[in-house]
């Protein structure tokens, strides 16, 4: 029992610094949701059930953009495959859970995984930590995005440049991962490519997805030679 | 309003069969790694490109730098290259976009 209680505290303390970062990502994101034209229900409805930043943000940018809903979802799932590699990583360390691991499940993403998988190297399987974990996002995703909608739906966008968020929330999401040269160089071959097929086609729809499937080569070719050069 | 709710409700099974198809089936399978670097890549490319799409404004055919969203992003990469916080950084950013708006437009 003592034991329990000590990894929820420890799942809590490190999920906490992280949850007040997600729920900054939640607030713009619910702010940028009521210019998608969701409402606050809708908005809140997404963060609840879908309860992925990645596919939340880029669903109502490109909705937003004018998108068909079925470019939007052959996007999401681009977004959505490195979930199956948090999956597998983390499959082992959340065995013990047996059938919870259904419920578990919901919380596969960016922030769980990096502190899930470095809490499993340390101490091998732990489903109730990842689960404080992903409670604890859950709550400042859900949370978050509910203010964030209700304030959004109560300003006037253009007078509040809302519309301004949209790409300056996406700098401030991409920039601080520029670091290495392959992240670098894709970053700007996917901005080469869209200016490229938006110069071409103006305001086409396949823009995002062309350049999602293509950019991500550059990176893979940098990469593995800059791995086979050792 | 109902084709939102349709697409919240196709998101919310395709985002979680991701998930729990990870946990389940490919557990204790070797992916290959260029599979994962590839992955690794994906979401830096759709929001770059998801950038560039804001920056550049279709009018007629044809298309122009919006330099109030120009600028806005500049401040917020300057920003939050020296202060690495999230939330001042889109705030100054945008700040610095509706002052560009008023100043070049009006």
């Amino acid at each position: 029992m003592a034991e329990k209680k000590g990894i929820l505290k420890t799942g809590f303390m490190e999920a906490f610094p992280l949850a007040i970062a997600i729920a900054t990502y939640g607030f713009s994101y619910g702010v940028l949701a009521t210019q998608a034209n969701f409402s606050l229900v809708a908005a809140t409805a997404m963060s609840l059930l879908v309860f992925s930043g990645s596919v939340q943000m880029v669903t109502v940018a490109m909705l937003t953009a004018g998108a068909t809903s079925a470019s939007v979802l052959f996007t999401a799932v681009l977004l959505n495959l490195r979930n199956l590699l948090y999956g597998a990583a983390l499959a082992e360390g959340l065995a013990p859970a047996k059938k919870w691991r259904w419920l578990l499940a919901f919380g596969v993403s960016d922030e769980p995984f990096v502190l899930g998988s470095s809490r499993f190297k340390k101490y091998g399987p732990d489903p109730l930590y990842f689960g404080i974990v992903v409670g604890t996002f859950y709550l400042a995703w859900a949370f978050s995005s509910f203010i964030g909608a209700s304030l959004g739906n109560q300003i006037d966008p253009l007078k509040w440049g809302l519309d301004l968020a949209f790409p300056v929330t996406f700098i401030a999401l991409l920039v601080p991962g520029l670091k290495e040269k392959s992240v670098i160089a894709t970053a700007l071959t996917a901005a080469g490519i869209a200016v490229g097929l938006e110069y071409l086609l103006p305001g086409n729809q396949f823009t995002i997805i062309i350049t999602g499937v293509l950019s991500p080569l550059v990176g893979l070719y940098l990469k593995r030679r800059a791995q086979n050069a050792f | 309003m109902l084709s939102n709710w349709l697409l919240i409700g196709a998101l919310s099974v395709f985002t979680y069969l991701s998930r729990i198809i990870g946990l389940e089936i490919m557990a204790g399978r070797e992916l290959s790694p260029t599979l994962r670097l590839y992955f690794n890549y994906v979401p830096v490319g759709i929001i770059s490109a998801l950038i560039m799409k804001q920056i550049l404004v279709p009018t007629g055919g044809q298309i122009a730098i919006s330099f109030p969203i120009l600028i806005g992003c500049l401040a917020t990469a300057i920003t939050i290259k020296i202060i690495n916080a999230f939330l001042p950084s889109v705030v100054i950013g945008v700040v610095l976009g509706l002052l560009a708006r008023y100043f070049l437009v009006g």
